[in-house]
């Protein structure tokens, strides 16, 4: 049992960020009510101050401690740098280098320099006190596209406040939604909180809190099964079952998470992007794309697949441009072997569902019955991706064998 | 009757401005959304001594 004292002492000291009562009471409401009483000419300010310090007092609860707050910094060069970006500047391109070299060195810098040098007890290149600088793998995908937009003239500068409130927005900065500087800076300039923003805002949060504690964590129950020796352990008919655990939660999880972040986002009148439509209702893998992590999928197709070359090439370009958008995506997940493997998995879905398109047509999904069979087809097809996703390689293949062979 | 439900839940869970087309007029008075607020409140407080981390944060 947890005792009621237990239940306050993690409500109010966790590091989980949205589920604190500090981020409401501290930060959330004082920043929206501010941004609601001040003249429009102050509201970045108000953004820029109470994220800075929603920065620092999560950086030193526990993700990242006394340096990680000092990442700070890395917003203001950003927002520094951005003043000489220019179309067709060379800035631009070094913007977008930069960004992924800071990435690449708080996020992957163990994992590559082991594959070259080995583990970590014998790698003389290994960072024991690693830490990834908070919401480090969004922010870098918002700095990109300000740096691609600008390069291409698609987007106005505006004032370095605006930049800096729009990189800095503590609602959406730890884990999106990815927003778009061009929409969300006439929201940011315009932004007026209604009561309907307030009912709506309010409401997306308790959803979101619910989703995440009455849903998500329940599960956490049966996912916390999915190791060597419970699998190995375990009768092979509750395997699929564990894996569903998985699926369930990983939704409830993020898109909770995201029904916080935009409501938090009403509260001060703006709305960022969605994230979540219904994806298991899907009737196939692009269509689940289109409606699952929606401003990440709306981000790989506008900066990696496009610019590969995208629809308009050759059919087996466009094969291997979907596998190199889901490649990314998977790398982009996380430093292992397992998030590569997922992302090709999803990769290669997406390949088969276009030549099945080509071949076929839609027409098995136009009929009542084929669209049953095809989404329970899809949702099955993406839950046994999330092996891959829960689980390094080796457990993965011990859960498959076991499920599927009984060995 | 299935979509209709999804703008049900899209509009309590607050994804949506407007109800669905049918969607009883006392249900989106001030007192109701009171007393929905108050019970999400206590769903979550009864949950609320599980919590682990968002998968996606420090990801």
């Amino acid at each position: 049992m947890v005792s009621v004292s237990d239940k306050r002492r993690r409500v109010f000291d966790s590091d989980m960020i949205f589920n604190t009562f500090s981020y409401y009471f501290v930060f959330l409401v004082p920043a929206a009510l501010g941004c609601m009483i001040s003249p429009s000419v102050y509201r970045p300010w108000i953004v820029i101050t109470s994220a800075s310090l929603f920065f620092i007092y999560f950086s030193l609860a526990g993700l990242g401690g006394i340096a990680g707050a000092f990442c700070l910094l890395i917003f203001f060069w950003e927002s520094l740098l951005s003043r000489f970006y220019k179309a067709g500047s060379p800035l631009c391109l070094f913007g977008i280098i930069q960004s992924l070299i800071i990435l690449m060195i708080f996020k992957y810098w163990n994992f590559l320099t082991g594959l070259a040098w080995g583990a970590s007890n014998v790698n003389p290149w290994y960072w024991r006190g690693a830490f990834l600088p908070l919401g480090i793998s969004f922010f870098t995908f918002e700095f990109i596209h300000y740096a691609a937009d600008r390069y291409q003239g698609r987007t106005e500068q505006g004032e370095l406040k605006e930049y800096l409130a729009f990189i800095m927005f503590f609602p959406t900065m730890v884990a999106g939604p990815i927003k778009r500087y061009q929409d969300f800076l006439p929201k940011l300039r315009a932004a007026q909180a209604s009561p309907t923003d307030w009912n709506r805002g309010i409401t997306r949060i308790f959803s979101g809190l619910v989703k995440k504690f009455a849903i998500a964590d329940l599960m956490t129950a049966y996912t916390n099964h999915l190791n060597v020796a419970d699998i190995r352990s375990a009768n092979r008919a509750i395997l699929p079952l564990w894996l569903l655990a998985y699926g369930v939660k990983i939704y409830f999880d993020f898109s909770g998470y995201s029904d916080i972040a935009i409501g938090s986002a009403r509260l001060f009148g703006i709305r960022v992007p969605e994230n979540f439509n219904w994806p298991y209702l899907q009737t196939n893998i692009a269509e689940f794309w289109r409606n699952w992590h929606i401003s990440l999928s709306r981000w790989l197709t506008d900066y990696v697949f496009i610019p590969l070359g995208g629809s308009r090439v050759a059919r087996v370009r466009i094969y291997s441009n979907l596998i190199v958008t889901m490649f990314v995506s998977g790398v982009w997940h996380g430093a292992g072997v397992n998030f590569v493997v997922w992302g090709l998995w999803h990769g290669v879905m997406l390949t088969g569902h276009r030549v099945w398109r080509e071949w076929r047509g839609a027409a098995v999904e136009g009929r009542p019955a084929g669209r049953v069979l095809a989404t329970v087809v899809t949702f099955v097809l993406v839950n046994l991706g999330w092996a891959f996703f829960c689980m390094d390689i080796p457990t993965a293949t011990i859960f498959f064998r076991k499920m599927f062979l009984g060995s | 009757m299935f979509p209709w439900l999804r703008q049900v839940l899209d509009y309590l869970g607050g994804a949506a401005d407007e109800p669905p087309p049918g969607f009883p007029d006392l249900l989106t008075s001030p007192m109701f959304w009171g007393i929905w607020w108050a019970l999400l409140s206590i769903v979550v407080y009864i949950f609320s001594g599980q919590t682990s981390k968002f998968i996606y944060i420090d990801f």
